[in-house]
């Protein structure tokens, strides 16, 4: 009787776990990469040598936050097309399918 | 009030049939479960923005407010068979039981009406207590109460049969117990993982970054409530219309069904409740912006997913779960498990609780001959309950300028310390 559920289960917490730390984590990745570009002071140094900017991690940081920002708007679209009876197919094929 | 003008109308009666009047009452009385709905749950999207200041109280309850205004817009999927999660009193096409709407539908509806009322009772009294209750299971065990004090035992609906999650169990019980485990892991995931990423870098940037990501994944938590939550109201609402007459449609909802719900439930969300708010930001852990970022992510993905996948969790368990994690992924931290003890409790009898009124209710309207006097008589004791809930709370008001202050355990302390001089 709990056979379906608890297989489901595991599926929930398998996706919510990729996509629920995954998005603090490219954030936090994204922050840290922005504080290492922008040099200076935004990350802990040694006394008297601040580090000077680096272009690279900054757009690195851009990337990061760009990635994160998707999966927000992945989910922005998912509540949006169930709302409107679609589902949302992310394994290859359409991507809105009607829902049966 | 509406409540007023309706008894008002029940008095006036003499052409209009009884079932109209009944149904006037479970309208406005469905109406004001999903205002409850809407402040119990502020909470679930804005207390952690609230406690780490990424967003000012009253802003941060304006935007849950809209962005649940527009979820309930969003969605044209029809609840309709909301009730068939729990008990038997539809068809599975959403059209209510042919046995209970002969005598015109008014034994449907007293079960919903007294059901409805066991649930906002519940819903106030949880928020007087502060805590965070699941107001679906509120309005699950009131109609469980009034199903069976109506139609007896055999109208529950326990178990689903093996393919999709139904029934109490798999709609109740497995999300009631995974909600906060599974929310639980994902946060502490998170919040370990955002700590030992940005260790090192200066707290300006942190603090703004915090904030966005903050303010950006608790407006997703928002608008997934107002697509899920608003939903239910309407699809009680309708089959009370389809029972009475007034609606035929079991794939479609009145607009102006849709138009009430939506605003009950946003001036519930905007108007704050701001006890529970305050137990969730400030009394489980204190909380700091790198953890309410990744709690509110944790939250929405996991509500998001659940659904998704055709188990949905429930929110405010769901965001508890959150912050617990959150608390317990950052090394260091404090959790106030007495509170979160508290909390467990709370969600462990919310369906007896309401089932208990819901079917005292109905007992009391079935006293009175069951018709417009035992639905009166039940909406007063409605307002009565709801009165003396809502003076009890001024005693200690807990509002947008002293949700943030520092929490103090245990209650009666707090209590005595207001008393004493803060105001």
């Amino acid at each position: 009787m709990l056979a379906t559920e608890t297989g489901m289960l595991g599926q929930v917490l398998l996706v919510s776990l990729v996509l629920g730390a995954g998005l603090p984590v490219l954030f936090g990745l994204g922050l840290r990469a922005m504080a290492r570009g922008a040099g200076g002071d935004a990350e802990e140094h040694p006394a008297g040598a601040a580090p000077r900017p680096r272009p690279l991690a900054r757009l690195l940081g851009v990337l990061c936050f760009a990635l994160a920002a998707a999966g927000v708007v992945l989910g922005i679209t998912v509540v949006v097309a169930s709302g409107l009876g679609y589902e949302v197919g992310l394994g290859g094929g359409p991507l809105f399918v009607e829902k049966s | 009030m509406p409540v007023v003008r309706s008894t008002a109308t029940a008095r006036t009666v003499g052409a209009v049939d009884a079932a109209t009047v009944i149904l006037v009452l479970v309208v406005v009385v469905a109406l004001a479960f999903d205002f409850t709905n809407g402040f119990h749950d502020t909470a679930n999207a804005m207390a952690t923005s609230i406690a780490t200041h990424a967003l000012p109280p009253k802003a941060a309850v304006t935007l849950s407010a809209v962005l649940n205004l527009v979820g309930a817009f969003l969605s044209v999927e029809v609840a309709l068979t909301v009730t068939n999660a729990v008990v038997r009193i539809q068809e599975t096409d959403g059209a209510p039981s042919p046995d209970l709407v002969q005598d015109g539908g008014e034994a449907l509806l007293l079960i919903v009406l007294t059901g409805l009322v066991g649930a906002i009772v519940w819903n106030l009294l949880t928020w007087l207590l502060g805590l965070p209750s699941s107001s679906s299971h509120a309005l699950f065990g009131g109609l469980i109460g009034a199903t069976v004090a109506g139609l007896g035992w055999g109208a529950v609906h326990w178990a689903g049969d093996g393919g999709e999650p139904d029934g109490i169990l798999g709609k109740v019980v497995v999300p009631a117990v995974a909600s906060p485990v599974v929310a639980g892991v994902v946060a502490a995931t998170g919040t370990w993982c955002v700590y030992r990423i940005t260790v090192g870098v200066a707290a300006r940037y942190t603090e703004r970054g915090f904030r966005w990501g903050q303010i950006g994944s608790a407006s997703l938590v928002s608008l997934a409530h107002g697509t899920n939550d608003a939903q239910k109201t309407m699809g009680v609402i309708t089959l009370a219309l389809i029972a009475s007459g007034h609606w035929t449609s079991t794939t479609a909802i009145p607009l102006w069904v849709k138009v009430c719900c939506a605003l009950a439930i946003a001036l519930g969300t905007y108007l704050g409740g701001w006890r529970i708010i305050r137990t969730l930001g400030k009394g489980l852990i204190d909380i700091a912006p790198p953890q309410g970022m990744a709690a509110e992510t944790a939250s929405a993905a996991t509500i998001l997913v659940s659904s998704h996948l055709g188990l949905p969790l429930s929110t405010t368990q769901v965001t508890t779960g959150s912050v617990l994690g959150a608390g317990v992924g950052r090394p260091g931290a404090t959790v106030r498990w007495r509170v979160a003890g508290r909390m467990g409790v709370a969600w462990l009898i919310t369906m007896p609780a309401a089932g208990l009124v819901g079917a005292a209710t109905w007992f009391l309207a079935h006293l009175l001959g069951g018709g417009v006097l035992g639905a009166v008589a039940v909406v007063l004791v409605l307002v009565a309950l709801s009165g003396v809930m809502y003076v009890r709370s001024r005693r200690d008001a807990v509002h947008a300028g002293n949700v943030n202050d520092e929490w103090q355990e245990p209650a009666r302390e707090r209590r005595s310390a207001t008393a004493g001089g803060v105001r």
